[in-house]
């Protein structure tokens, strides 16, 4: 049988240099098949620049640890395109492309790649026409329901597609991006001059309704769910369909324990046992998984966000 | 043409208002079949079968309710909640109708108000702006 | 600069025939229209063509030598994407000028099964920089591709040098201010997205509370907004909606304003903009008819008189009845924007 593998996907927020490496050197004994590192979200963040972030995956790699460097999802300067080069000509790791500028760079250098979820596949034409790029992993939009996945797998299977599929298992959403910065824009600054506002908000800005109910996160660019994605009840479903991987989204605090929880109830399925883990404690919002059951991604996890396996 | 601003004067509404709603609500009811019928309004009644709506012409005091049903439009009558409301005063529905104002414009100015089911609110506009008047004599009246 | 830059084309909405006609007698280069079904991104009830329709519609542009496009800009769902397909296949039968399409995998399809046939890159494929578009030229031939609206004037230029694809930007019309095509807010509220479904803050969840005190807009529960006695009303957009955020209650995403680059013009003429799109295949006749009326008036003398243009304050007052929230914005092409 598959046994799932976890991995541990880049850092969405923006956190200074100091505690981006320590967390690393933290993350570096979990129990984790790939790491992914860098900056995907804004391209003024730059605590850690492109040349940081590929020494950062050369040290982990020589711990035995694959990693591979996430692009910005959002390209829109000559600059940022530089930076983009730069990455995919590293040399050594694995790209995850997370715009078609991306993929197409990586075609050129005849690197395999990572296909991200902002790659919009949603059917397995697609799927095998990023393949045929050089994607060897994708990761679905988060928004894609289970059946629609068991749908696009079977096919890819049926067409003896060769790739591996790896899901947004844990963590806010990631769920739109702007030219436009919302932190900045809380604070009334333009982005060009935002100050980095963002560095004071390590798990993002909570946005709630006018009547209290917490809704989105506020993300420099990006927009996130507040709800706290969590696939831990459904992963006897997901290893069954042949995914190959779950991914983590790190978080300021607890990644740790949750990352441990996940490799326990991965365990547990392997070896058949049940088990219940209970990993509310750890997230900050509420835990929803409404996209994979084809409702609202808003949708809390039922009665049980127990595993039960 | 040029629909003026205007409101009917408050004794012209109230006396409106006392008069039925029968006769004005059967001829807005034999129009809409009149136009089914003809094919210049392309309706599929099955989006709107089983429905009751409501026209409150707000300045005339005037509520005129019909359904539908699978195959043409009825007066309806009673205190029962309309699945749909349209209100606005008479120049604004003659705006609207005759396209010199776009329903989108007069609701975010809440001139248009729309009250119950949404999506048959929208399926409603839509239906009048896939209208082509252009088959029709009321041509010369259009905006558009 | 040269000169003598052609004018960009027009490029109109059509959610239906008289708006198609609305688009085309009010001087329209281009319309484009989509299919009553969910392989267009304006899947809402009552609006579209069916293929009467259809072929009616080219057949009114087309005799005014006017072009049509054909939108197929949602992504394929899951096993069976013959919808996609047969809407792909009818869209060349139907003999539109081009189909504009978001899904790489669509675009494989229609390049292998109508191989004459002209393609455009949708805005919803999210391709914000040259790579991205060259890889859809070299893999698809496509020969336009529309840009997302959240592009400096100097970044759309940049793209423009680097590419032979032709540009398609935004003019005028309600304002994304999210990327489209990687915009899943709607989906996270509702279960039905723009990619998913072609629908953003669909009609069918959203529910008016008339309040004593406030109008209250919800969309699947959530509420998005209230509006005081008196205050503008505005469609729940999610994006639009006022929100709290540490104590502020405020537009924290967007305000509900349109996109207006009127101002602009000669710059976008200059640096070699191929087509400007107006949005709103959602809007009504009436709508099309006086934005396409001013658009063109607006085109038209800027490329008369480059130097010497300026805004008459009768094109601003016509568009900014129509628009959405009644406040414009050059949006992202010019840099203040935060």
């Amino acid at each position: 049988m598959n046994t799932l593998q976890l991995t541990l996907g880049p850092v969405l927020f923006f956190w200074s240099r100091d505690d981006i490496l320590r967390f690393y050197s933290e993350a570096a004994d979990w129990p984790l098949e790939t790491i992914y590192l860098g900056e995907a979200v804004c391209s003024r963040r730059q605590q850690l620049r492109g040349q940081d972030w590929i020494s950062l995956g050369q040290e982990l790699a020589a711990n035995g640890r694959r990693v591979v460097l996430s692009s910005l999802a959002l390209i829109e300067s000559e600059s940022d395109l530089r930076r983009l080069r730069k990455l995919v000509e590293n040399g050594d790791m694995q790209v995850e492309a997370n715009d078609l500028g991306a993929a197409r760079l990586a075609q050129q250098q005849g690197q395999p790649f990572v296909a991200g979820h902002h790659l919009n596949i949603y059917n397995a034409d697609t799927l095998a026409l990023m393949h045929s790029l050089g994607a060897r992993r994708w990761i679905p939009p988060v928004e894609m329901d289970r059946d629609t996945l068991a749908a696009v797998l079977q096919q890819a299977a049926s067409n003896n597609l060769q790739i591996e599929t790896e899901l947004f298992a844990w963590g806010r959403l990631p769920l739109a991006l702007s030219a436009r910065c919302f932190t900045a824009r809380h604070y009334n600054l333009s982005k060009d001059d935002c100050q980095f506002r963002c560095l004071e908000h390590p798990d993002g800005l909570r946005l709630n309704t006018r009547e209290q109910q917490a809704f989105l996160t506020i993300n420099g660019i990006q927009t996130m769910s507040d709800g706290c994605q969590s696939l831990l009840p459904h992963l006897a479903d997901i290893s069954a369909m042949g995914v190959k991987a779950v991914r983590i989204s790190p978080q300021w605090q607890h990644t740790a324990q949750i990352v441990a929880g996940y490799q326990h109830a991965i365990q547990a399925l392997a070896e058949q046992q049940t088990t219940r883990i209970d990993l509310t404690p750890y997230a900050d919002s509420r835990l929803v998984d409404g996209y994979w059951r084809g409702c609202a991604g808003i949708d809390s996890t039922g009665e049980a966000h127990h595993a039960h396996s | 043409m040029r629909i003026p601003e205007l409101t009917l004067p408050a004794p012209v509404a109230s006396l409106l208002g006392w008069l039925p709603s029968t006769p004005p609500c059967w001829a807005l009811v034999s129009t809409l079949n009149q136009l089914k019928k003809r094919a210049i309004l392309p309706v599929d009644m099955s989006l709107l079968a089983g429905r009751r709506f409501e026209v409150h012409v707000l300045d005339a005091g005037l509520r005129l309710g019909f359904c539908a049903d699978e195959d043409s439009f009825h007066t309806a009558s009673g205190s029962e909640e309309p699945d749909l409301r349209l209100s606005a005063t008479l120049a604004d529905f003659a705006r609207m109708m005759l396209r010199e104002e776009d329903p989108d414009t007069l609701f975010f100015n809440r001139k248009l108000i729309i009250e119950g089911d949404t999506e048959l609110g929208l399926i409603v506009k839509n239906l009048l702006d896939s209208v082509d008047w252009s088959s029709t004599p009321l041509q010369r009246f259009m905006a558009a | 600069m040269p000169a003598t830059r052609p004018l960009p084309e027009l490029v109109c909405p059509a959610g239906s025939l008289p708006a198609l006609k609305a688009a085309v007698d009010n001087g329209a280069d281009t319309v484009y229209l989509g299919l009553k079904n969910d392989t267009n991104a304006r899947n809402f009830a009552g609006l579209n063509f069916d293929d009467r329709t259809a072929r009616e519609g080219i057949r009114y542009a087309h005799q005014r030598d006017r072009k049509v496009l054909l939108a197929i800009n949602t992504y394929a769902q899951g096993g069976d994407i013959s919808r996609w397909h047969r809407a792909i296949d009818e869209g060349a039968d139907l003999g539109v000028d081009a189909i504009i399409l978001a899904d790489i995998g669509l675009m494989e399809y229609a390049r292998r099964r109508h191989p004459e046939q002209r393609l455009h890159m949708s805005v919803q494929s999210s391709a914000t920089n040259y790579e991205a578009i060259n890889l859809a030229q070299e893999l698809f031939d496509i020969r336009r591709a529309v840009l997302p609206r959240v592009l400096t004037l100097d970044q759309v230029k940049q793209v423009i040098d680097h590419t032979k694809v032709e540009i398609e930007v935004f003019g005028f019309g309600s304002l994304c201010v999210m990327v489209e095509g990687r915009c899943l807010l709607s989906s996270y509220a509702t279960g039905e997205s723009p990619n998913s479904h072609g629908v953003c803050s669909p009609a069918k969840f959203v529910r008016w509370e008339h309040g004593t005190q406030a109008l209250g807009a919800r969309l699947n529960g959530i509420l998005i907004d209230e509006y005081q006695q008196g205050e503008a009303a505005g469609y729940p957009t999610l994006c639009k909606g006022r929100f709290e955020v540490e104590g502020d209650t405020y537009y924290a995403l967007e305000e509900p304003t349109s996109l207006n680059v009127m101002s602009m013009l000669p710059q976008i003429i200059d640096i070699g903009v191929a087509a400007i799109k107006v949005e709103g295949r959602q809007r009504s006749p009436a709508y099309v008819a006086q934005v396409t009326r001013t658009l063109r008036e607006a085109l038209d003398a800027a490329g008369r008189e480059a130097q010497r243009f300026s805004v008459k304050p009768a094109w601003t007052q016509a568009l900014s009845k129509v628009a959405e929230g009644q406040q414009q914005t050059l949006g992202a092409y010019n840099r203040p924007w935060k």
